[in-house]
């Protein structure tokens, strides 16, 4: 049984190739995360996403470029810092697997999800060195973290906040927004690893393989982007982008009238 | 101190206290992701071979002290590469005057 089988506890994994067994006999703390590693997708599959991946960073580039206020780029800087850290906290779940947060939510609601997207992007080629994803796998990790975790929980933040701009509405959106674009983020994940030549099993079972034990990290992100968007609203009202005061008082600048080379 | 340098400083204050929280009590990982390619054994094969596997330093083996200071070093770097990224790509346009207009 599938659910079984994830409910095993974690000393099911043998190490396979001579660098994982090098990983986990030298770095017992392991290094494996969200991020999909090489050889987990079928060559079609990575390279498909590697140009999604490229064409909404160009996008994302020139949205930046004409419409980021200059004044946000110190948050956003901070706030990609604070989330690699972040990342290195795994907390235990369900089964022996453990999680971390990814900041995509919070990075979305607070800078937009093109600058989300550039800065989960920043985060991910940094984690590179230290072991977390691969080279062939990084354009599916700037899909599932850089643009689904970012503009799903930017659209459903969005769109709670338009029908109750209000404290309320903004930690309703906000815990919504982190818990569904996690979620999302894992269904992406395991479609992805489904319609791979390398998983022998199809896309329902990698699906429902990653979306059990993501509901529950969904549920942490969604409380973690409350928190966070409620301690930036106690300190620092100005830097989001919607108060329930001034209703979409947002701190980007329109497009410039004239460009400057 | 102005308002943004105070931003930074209790973000890297922050998110040293994550580092050390990680390294220190949170470190193991064994994710869903990793758990599904056990069990349905799936290939795994590398082209890339990180130089600091597990924010390690090749031949130190399990360094907590080694482990703390990449993550810290590496959490700055994030910091100094995204603002230097983003002060470039935001340079290049004039500020405009209109003042802020709606969500990003």
């Amino acid at each position: 049984m599938l659910s079984e089988k994830l409910a095993a506890p974690a000393q099911s994994g043998k190490p396979k190739s001579e660098y994982e067994y090098h990983i986990q006999k030298y770095y017992p703390r392991a290094a494996l995360k969200m991020h999909l590693r090489d050889g987990y997708l079928s060559l079609i599959v990575s390279v498909a996403l590697w140009i999604v991946a490229l064409a909404f960073l160009v996008v994302a580039f020139w949205r930046a470029n004409r419409r980021l206020d200059e004044k946000r780029v110190p948050l956003m800087a901070t706030l990609t810092a604070m989330f690699f850290a972040v990342q290195m906290v795994n907390y235990p779940i369900i089964g022996g697997t453990t999680a971390h947060l990814l900041g995509g939510p919070v990075l979305a609601i607070t800078l937009g999800p093109f600058a989300a997207l550039i800065a989960m992007t920043i985060l991910l080629t940094i984690q590179l060195p230290l072991g977390d994803g691969g080279i062939l796998s990084f354009g599916a990790n700037v899909f599932n973290m850089g643009i689904v975790g970012t503009f799903i929980p930017f659209a459903i933040f969005a769109a709670v906040w338009k029908l109750a701009p209000s404290r309320s509405g903004m930690i309703a959106g906000g815990f919504l927004g982190g818990f569904l674009g996690d979620l999302c983020a894992a269904i992406t994940a395991g479609l992805e690893l489904g319609f791979s030549s390398t998983f022998p099993y199809g896309p329902v079972i990698a699906l429902l393989a990653m979306a059990l034990n993501h509901s529950v990290i969904g549920v942490v992100e969604g409380v973690a982007t409350v928190m966070i968007l409620l301690a930036l609203l106690r300190m620092r009202p100005d830097l989001l982008p919607v108060q329930p005061e001034a209703r979409f008082a947002a701190h980007e600048l329109p497009a410039p009238t004239k460009e400057v080379a | 101190m102005d308002k943004e340098s105070k931003l930074v400083i209790v973000g890297l204050i922050a998110a040293v206290v994550f580092v050390v929280v990680g390294v220190v009590a949170l470190g193991f990982a064994n994710e869903t992701l990793d758990v599904i390619a056990r069990l349905f054994g799936m290939p795994d094969w590398e082209v890339w071979f990180p130089p600091l596997p597990d924010c390690g330093i090749p031949g130190l083996g399990q360094n907590v002290i080694a482990t703390l200071f990449l993550g810290v070093g590496f959490t700055v770097l994030v910091l100094v590469v995204t603002f230097a990224v983003m002060r470039l790509v935001t340079r290049r346009r004039k500020p405009s005057a209109e003042g802020p207009s709606k969500m990003p």
